[in-house]
């Protein structure tokens, strides 16, 4: 049921970014968080309702292999 | 006037600021009992009054920051969905000799009871979200209907996405409603309205003594009384006496880029509505 609730909020925040640019978010059942891959930031769920305040986002594993491959 | 917007935080306050989240935190749950009893009700005519002013149409992409216990939210999904029964109603009247066909065809399309409308309710207060929530399952609210977590300072949506903006006894709890403002333009599409339902000043000097006094005689105490929390009532009159002006508040709205700039008093003042356009 959870799942549910969340696929569904997941297409109600397509049109929902997280920085800057247009970005649409997926829902990663796995971590119940909401994922844009292309900008590598994940926002979590907590009780079903999205925490999507600035500070609430994570960087997820790709974006911070590439800040490495940048660093060098 | 800029200056006094912005001195605003460092008026005096007759106690020790409780900190903003903490003082709806704690009175999330008692939250539409308390409105009821402070506002004798009246708190439900002026949101109906707001509805009423926005008129929304079967399809409106609306959303309601600071909204978290869904009043606003709920009378907009009553309203579009009445609108949207009407029409249907009236398309039924008109399509009384269908061939089969075309009544099988209706069966086969979803039926979208809103006509497309949703609203997106967007609040910094968990708690508030929570029983929101609850409320909405309670009533049976599901369709059209996101709760998010999120800073009306730094809103989490794209630019030119909502058709109609509403902050209803919200925006005076925003640290700096000039980011806010400017934020609530940002997420308007083009064409789109900004509605702002809020305490204001009282314009009539019977009414303003009267209103004082049962503002810091009697809301306090009904606050410890109900809720057993005085300090939070405490900082909400005195939060309200220092929003500013219907003028004031005006002018932060043009300076946030809105035009045809309006608002409407609301018993004598108590209430404002302020409405503002995109364009």
């Amino acid at each position: 049921m959870l799942s549910g609730v969340c696929g569904r909020l997941a297409s109600a925040l397509r049109g929902t970014r997280a920085p800057p640019s247009a970005v649409a978010l997926r829902y990663e059942a796995s971590t119940n968080e909401l994922i844009n891959e292309e900008l590598g930031i994940a926002y979590p769920i907590i009780d079903g309702i999205p925490n999507m305040v600035p500070e609430a986002v994570r960087m997820t594993h790709q974006n911070k292999k590439q800040e490495e491959v940048e660093q060098h | 006037m800029m200056c006094q917007a912005e001195c605003r935080h460092y008026l005096q306050f007759s106690f020790q600021l409780p900190d903003v989240y903490q003082v709806f935190e704690s009175v999330a749950k008692k939250y539409d009992v308390m409105n009821d009893m402070m506002s004798l009700g009246i708190h439900r005519v002026w949101k109906d009054l707001l509805l009423w002013k926005m008129r929304p149409f079967p399809g409106t992409q609306l959303l309601d920051v600071a909204g978290g216990t869904g009043d606003i939210a709920f009378r907009f999904l009553n309203y579009v969905q009445a609108q949207h029964q009407r029409k249907q109603k009236k398309q039924l009247r008109a399509q009384q000799n269908l061939s089969w066909e075309e009544i099988a065809r209706k069966y086969q399309n979803e039926e979208d009871s809103l006509g497309g409308s949703r609203v997106m309710v967007c609040d910094i207060n968990k708690e508030m979200l929570k029983i929101g929530k609850q409320k909405a399952h309670a009533q049976g609210y599901k369709a059209g209907l996101a709760w998010i977590l999120g800073d009306a300072e730094e809103l989490p949506f794209d630019d030119d996405k909502f058709d109609v903006y509403t902050i209803a006894f919200g925006i005076r709890n925003v640290t700096h409603i000039d980011q806010a403002l400017q934020e609530a333009h940002r997420v308007l599409k083009p064409g789109g309205r900004f509605l702002c339902l809020e305490f204001s000043q009282v314009n009539n000097p019977l009414v303003s003594r009267l209103y004082d006094v049962y503002s810091f005689q009697v809301i306090p105490v009904l606050g410890e009384v109900i809720a057993g929390d005085w300090k939070s009532y405490q900082y909400l009159v005195e939060s309200i006496r220092q929003f500013p002006s219907q003028e004031e508040f005006k002018e932060m709205i043009e300076d946030a880029g809105f035009q045809k700039v309006t608002y409407e008093n609301l018993t004598s003042g108590i209430v404002a509505i302020h409405s503002g356009f995109k364009l």
